[in-house]
């Protein structure tokens, strides 16, 4: 049924560590990036799991002091900020989207390979910067929610940073993601439609919509937390009318849809291992995708949840709780048909399988007292105890994150060519179910007893609660003895030679057809174009349809390149500017000081900053200015759109969640009646001006897109030339008003002047980006790096530019009008 | 196919046992200790407001038995069966079984309608507050708590408040009204009800109550900075007449003036101008004393301080009746004083042994005061003191304290 090559054993010296790193930091090889994703998240996994192991050994006994107040704040917080950020989220999405996306799909790589090596590199340094931080002043201790106006108070450190942080990791997340939708309507195998493909694809596909619509809403809470910490900017001070809450919006808008982020690559995951192992195709697989979209769906509707005991108007209560209710149909759905796929069939009961069924079992009891907590006056009781954290461990650690390690042994072969030992496979298995059982059980118990969550220690005394904590860390001791059974097994799996066969458990899906591990160009065959359903292997079985090979000489791939990674590396100095330095020497609890009196760092850091411009942009132009490919070569696309501008159309998605989340909090409090403009507010025939000037150059940038379509090169660039000349001009007329309107009154006293900067200055700041987009392809027009094949980066920028004018429209409309 | 319509008529079957095994099972898990009467618990079926929820959860605990049982079941009897050793025959390759799913959706959405609905009725009896409620303000604040009692205005002027110790009276529904000075802030004390979160410039007003006088424990229950384990409060609930007496008793009192020459005095004096030679802050300039002319308001009300018997909201709290002269009271009070920034991470009271502490970000030195010094504070402090009668604490039976038992 398939092409069956003889493992081809590499030859020739082994390369250096210098030669592979620099192949990691130039390649656009998909295969390579997903390893990147998944090593990093091990090691997030493993630095936030010695965490954890250090919180339960503070919580083994009362009155313990090993780990106290902020110190212990901190290490709670960086627990979680990594677990989530670092761990659960890119494992999954990134790290076997990026290696099985494409192969199921049966393509040679994703549709923007090096925005993908851009999005590796920025999450990677994001987890560098917040590393950083603890030799900047210490690790955020504000809880990885970091709620209002906890995150401004003074005694707390490395707010700044984690801002950041997360702002950067969200770039290169939703980067990530619209890569991967654009991948799945632009890329897939001929012949392949959407309702063939297989349900991991789905998954992924249903996460990064997901993904991009919620995300602004974690953007926006960073973002105005952070324009407080450094200009004193806040759209929910308290003292001005500010509304604390409204964070929390805010911030669970995003961070509820985040924890299906956290769980539906794995469903498909989960999905892939029952159907392989039961050698069945999957039960209700239409059912299953709809369960998926159903979930995608109506967790953007469930946020509330987390602030029942805020004590919101009741109709919202009971809005939400019902959404909140509703969830667990379609999880259900997924359990019940992950049972029915393993119905009748012939399970091959090796680790995969093992982390499957554990999955499913512990998913059930996490899956159950999530609905109870559903149930308001119950939740009332125990949000924010111990319960909740049983709860989301539950559905976390030993929920989804056993389908990663599922996943992981699943994929091994195919990825590295070896087996993981069975025998410390299941060692690894039965340590962390014992570890998790141990650990978390006891908690759902210490949270009905009392005990509040985030607690540093507690007397002893109160009942059971010094035995239930006991219990719970040896469960976290067992755990760590897991994980180091893991490492192990991974790390002597490399010591194995590559024997296993590109189908090694009888899979049906594209990517076993390609050699374990793959080649860079993923297959040395084409697929025939009938997919009776998502099981092509299975199907073509039985048809008799069979692969036709291709000469590997005739496939090209993207060139490597180094100005991606580099452009990234000036994000990473920008970041760490704006975390540990700043234009001014601005704090919260001490107002403006002279620049001279900032200490060294702060200056260092501002230095920095000015040095992080000129890289990022100077390695962005080169990067614009290096041709994807070598040789000219035809792309494959399925619509009528190029990837470039098919990935920014699904981008734009989130640019548009980010203005809409913070839109919607400044209409509700304009609407309220907390924010009302001051007397001297900025001119509306300014702003009527810089509309028409705007509007004008969405045309102008519109009809050199045609005129280049035309092969009209010369009004093409003098097209982009105007473009940029307008933008200018806006910018300077804004500049103008901004620093009127900022002398006339102060924004840290008028909630409406707080809103205006941070929503028509976020605007501002997309001009700039959106300008930067429209100045590349002027650039590769004028360096003649356009042609019949390399169309450059025109169809995006353009398609930002005019969402930075539609947005606009909307800015004049509630800020200038209104 | 098969197994499902047999797992169907099991679970009916099912039904009819489980309901009372799961009430069972609930109420021994939720009431954990009742019969000994001394967990700190949301089991506490003394309060009305839990008795609520218990009665809310019960369908749900008896259908997520349910549930449970009948998915494991089938999860490890289908592994068991179809698996490769004990089933070696080709599997059939069925895409699915749309009646299933049917059934496998419609009865989740009848349970969530169910539980809806349940969930709307409990909010309908435990969210309105009654008029008639006995009023408490809470205020939260890093890292304690003041009550004060809104309809009860002091004779020697301003509102009758308590730090870190609140009382109510039992058998009735009491309105709390919750605020919070700084950061947001949780209360929770399990045994009266349910939770509010504590805002800046926000204030929420919910019921709770207990049936039973007791001592039960209360906590901070949203991260709150260096100390939010350390942001405990007592709840002691009276019965209605002692209630009663005790808060007219906190009306009518006025500071006890210290007798010339005593340590009191000493103690007094400090207490209000502090001791400017070695940068010592007065203490009335955070806290006010009932009668007296110290009102200051950034930390807790000191006015009843000699009855209470726990410190620094909840960092010492196992007292007897001895009060503050137990010695081992009177050490952790001296300490405290001395530096309350040692004893309580993150702690915003000023350290009188010169040494340095956080406010804002930046470190500061604090004044000093000797020895002998901070013990005419501690003595002044110890007499202030209700009358004997409205000493709330004295045989009032705690629930989940440290070392428990009737006080």
């Amino acid at each position: 049924m398939t092409v069956q090559h003889a493992p081809v054993q590499e030859s020739g010296a082994r390369p250096g560590l210098w030669a592979v790193l620099k192949d990691y930091m130039m390649t656009t090889d998909h295969k390579k990036i997903g390893t990147l994703y998944i090593s990093t998240s091990i090691l997030g996994f493993a630095i936030a799991g010695i965490l954890a192991v250090l919180i339960r050994l503070q919580l083994a006994i009362p009155d313990n002091t090993f780990l106290v107040g902020n110190t212990y704040n901190q290490v709670l917080t960086m627990h979680a900020a990594l677990m989530i950020f670092f761990f659960l989220i890119p494992i999954g999405l990134f790290g076997f989207g990026n290696w099985f996306l494409p192969l199921q799909l049966g393509v040679r790589d994703v549709a923007l390979p090096r925005i993908n090596t851009f999005a590796v590199w920025l999450f990677i340094f994001s987890l560098i910067l917040v590393v950083l931080g603890l030799a900047n002043g210490g690790a955020p201790g504000v809880g990885w929610t970091f709620y209002y106006p906890l995150s401004v108070d003074a005694n707390q450190t490395g707010v700044a940073v984690l801002m950041v942080a997360l702002t950067l990791n969200g770039i290169a997340s939703l980067l990530g993601s619209a890569n991967f939708a654009a991948t799945v309507v632009n890329m897939r195998a001929p012949g392949m439609s959407l309702w063939q493909m297989p349900v991991f694809a789905w998954s992924i596909f249903a996460t990064s919509m997901l993904q991009l619509v919620s995300l602004g809403g974690l953007t926006a809470a960073a973002l105005v937390t952070y324009l407080e910490l450094k200009l004193g900017i806040s759209m929910f001070n308290p003292g001005i009318g500010g509304v604390p809450v409204m964070f929390q919006q805010f911030f669970w808008f995003y961070s509820h849809p985040a924890v299906y982020v956290m769980l539906l690559p794995y469903l498909g995951i989960g999905a892939e291992i029952a159907s392989t192992m039961a050698r069945k195709p999957l039960f209700g697989y239409r059912v299953m995708i709809y369960s998926i979209l159903g979930i995608v769906l109506v967790s953007l509707l469930v946020w509330v949840h987390h602030m029942f005991a805020v004590g919101l108007p009741e109709a919202w209560q009971i809005a939400f709780m019902i959404a909140t209710l509703i969830v667990a149909v379609p999880t259900g759905v997924k359990i019940f048909n992950l049972i029915g796929t393993l119905w009748g069939g012939r399970i091959i009961m090796k680790s995969p399988t093992y982390w499957l069924v554990g999955f499913i079992f512990n998913f059930l009891i996490g899956g159950i007292t999530g609905v109870s907590l559903g149930l308001i006056p119950f939740d009332y009781q125990v949000t924010m105890s111990y319960y909740v954290v049983a709860h989301f461990h539950n559905v976390m650690m030993f929920g989804t994150a056993f389908l990663a390690m599922g996943g992981l042994y699943y994929w091994w072969p195919k990825m590295t060519g070896r087996f993981l030992n069975e025998k410390l496979g299941l060692a690894h298995f039965w340590l962390f179910m014992i570890g998790s059982w141990m650990t978390f059980l006891p908690q759902y118990i210490l949270g009905l007893l009392g005990m509040p969550r985030r607690y540093y220690t507690y007397p002893a005394g109160n009942f059971a609660w010094t035995e239930l904590n006991f219990i719970s860390t040896l469960g976290a001791l067992t755990l760590l003895a897991g994980g180091i059974v893991w490492v192990w097994n991974m790390l002597q799996s490399f010591r194995q030679p590559a024997t296993a066969s590109p189908n090694p458990w009888g899979g049906f899906t594209l990517e076993w057809t390609a050699d374990s591990p793959p080649k860079p160009y993923n297959f040395a065959h084409d697929f025939p174009t009938t997919f009776p359903t998502e099981r092509p292997l299975y199907d073509w079985e039985q048809s008799g349809e069979t692969l036709t090979p291709v000469d590997p000489k005739s496939i090209h791939l993207p060139q490597d390149s180094i100005w991606p990674f580099m452009t990234a590396v000036g994000l990473l100095l920008m970041g760490y500017g704006l975390s540990f330095g700043w234009f001014t020497n601005y704090h919260p609890a001490t107002g403006l000081q002279p620049f001279a009196d900032a200490s060294f760092a702060f200056k260092l850091a501002t230095v920095v900053l000015y040095l992080s411009f000129p890289v990022f942009l100077y390695s962005l132009f080169k990067w614009a200015g290096t041709r994807e490919y070598a040789v000219p070569v035809a792309h494959h696309h399925l619509t009528k759109y190029d990837n470039g501008f098919m990935g920014m159309a699904w981008f734009i998605i989130s640019e548009v969640g980010l203005f809409g989340v913070l839109i919607a909090g400044y209409v509700y409090l304009r609407v309220s009646g907390f924010a009302e403009p001051p007397a001297l507010r900025p001119n509306i025939w300014l702003a009527a001006l810089n509309t028409l000037i705007l509007v004008s150059s969405s045309f102008v940038i519109h009809r050199a897109e045609q005129d280049n379509h035309h092969g009209k090169l010369t009004r093409f660039r003098l097209g982009l030339f105007v473009t940029l000349l307008l933008g200018a001009l806006f910018m300077l007329f804004q500049v103008y008003e901004f620093s009127l309107f900022g002398v006339e009154s102060d924004w840290k006293q008028n909630l409406w002047q707080a809103c205006f900067f941070t929503i028509v200055g976020l605007h501002g700041l997309h001009i700039l980006i959106g300008g930067t987009g429209v100045a590349l392809p002027y650039y590769q027009s004028m360096t003649g790096k356009m042609d019949k094949y390399n169309h450059g980066s025109i169809t995006p920028a353009s398609l930002y530019w005019h969402l930075v004018d539609v947005v606009w429209l909307l800015i004049v409309a509630i800020f200038y009008a209104w | 196919m098969n197994t499902t319509t047999h797992r169907h008529s099991g679970t009916r079957r099912r039904v009819r046992q489980a309901l009372p095994i799961a009430a069972i099972l609930g109420a021994t898990l939720l009431t954990g200790c009742q019969q000994v009467n001394q967990s700190l618990t949301i089991g506490d079926m003394a309060s009305a407001y839990n008795r609520e929820i218990f009665w809310m959860s019960i369908w749900a605990i008896a259908l997520s038995i349910i549930i449970f049982i009948g998915v494991s079941y089938a999860l490890f009897y289908t592994v068991q069966k179809f698996r490769e050793d004990k089933h070696d025959a080709p599997p059939a390759q069925f895409h699915g079984n749309n009646k299933l799913e049917t059934i496998l959706v419609a009865v989740p959405v009848v349970i969530v309608i169910l539980l809806s609905v349940l969930t709307v009725k409990s909010m309908a009896v435990l969210n309105p507050t009654p008029n008639q409620a006995t009023k408490v303000d809470v205020l939260a604040r890093q890292f304690w708590w003041n009550f004060s009692y809104p309809e009860v205005t002091s004779d020697a002027g301003g509102v009758v408040t308590n730090g870190n110790e609140m009382i109510m009276p039992t058998k009735e529904a009491v309105a709390l009204t919750v605020t919070s000075g700084d950061v947001i802030h949780g209360f929770w004390a399990p045994n009266i009800g349910g939770q509010r979160a504590a805002m800046p410039s926000v204030k929420k007003t919910w019921q709770v109550d207990n049936d039973r006088a007791g001592v039960y424990q209360g906590n901070c229950s949203q991260l709150c900075g260096a100390s939010h384990a350390n942001m405990r409060y007592k709840v002691v609930a009276l019965d209605q007449e002692r209630y009663n007496t005790t808060l007219a008793a906190m009306k009518a009192y006025r500071a006890p003036e210290p007798a010339p020459g005593s340590a009191e005095a000493r103690g007094f004096a400090l207490f209000m101008q502090g001791k400017a030679s070695t940068g010592a802050v007065a203490c009335a300039s955070c806290h006010r004393v009932q009668g007296t002319p110290a009102a200051g308001v950034a930390g807790p009300d000191l006015s009843f301080f000699g009855t209470r018997r726990t410190l620094g909201a909840g960092m010492w709290e196992a007292m007897t009746d001895a009060q503050w002269t137990d010695a081992k009271a009177a050490e952790e009070l001296h300490a405290w004083l001395k530096h309350s920034p040692v004893v309580k991470p993150g702690s915003l009271m000023p350290r009188y042994d010169g040494g340095e502490y956080m406010v804002q970000g930046k470190k500061v030195k604090g004044g000093t005061l000797t020895d002998t010094e901070i013990d005419d504070i501690a003595a002044y402090l110890r007499s202030l003191k209700l009358p004997e009668e409205a000493d709330y604490w004295k045989g009032t039976p705690v629930h989940g304290a440290p070392d428990g038992g009737t006080q």
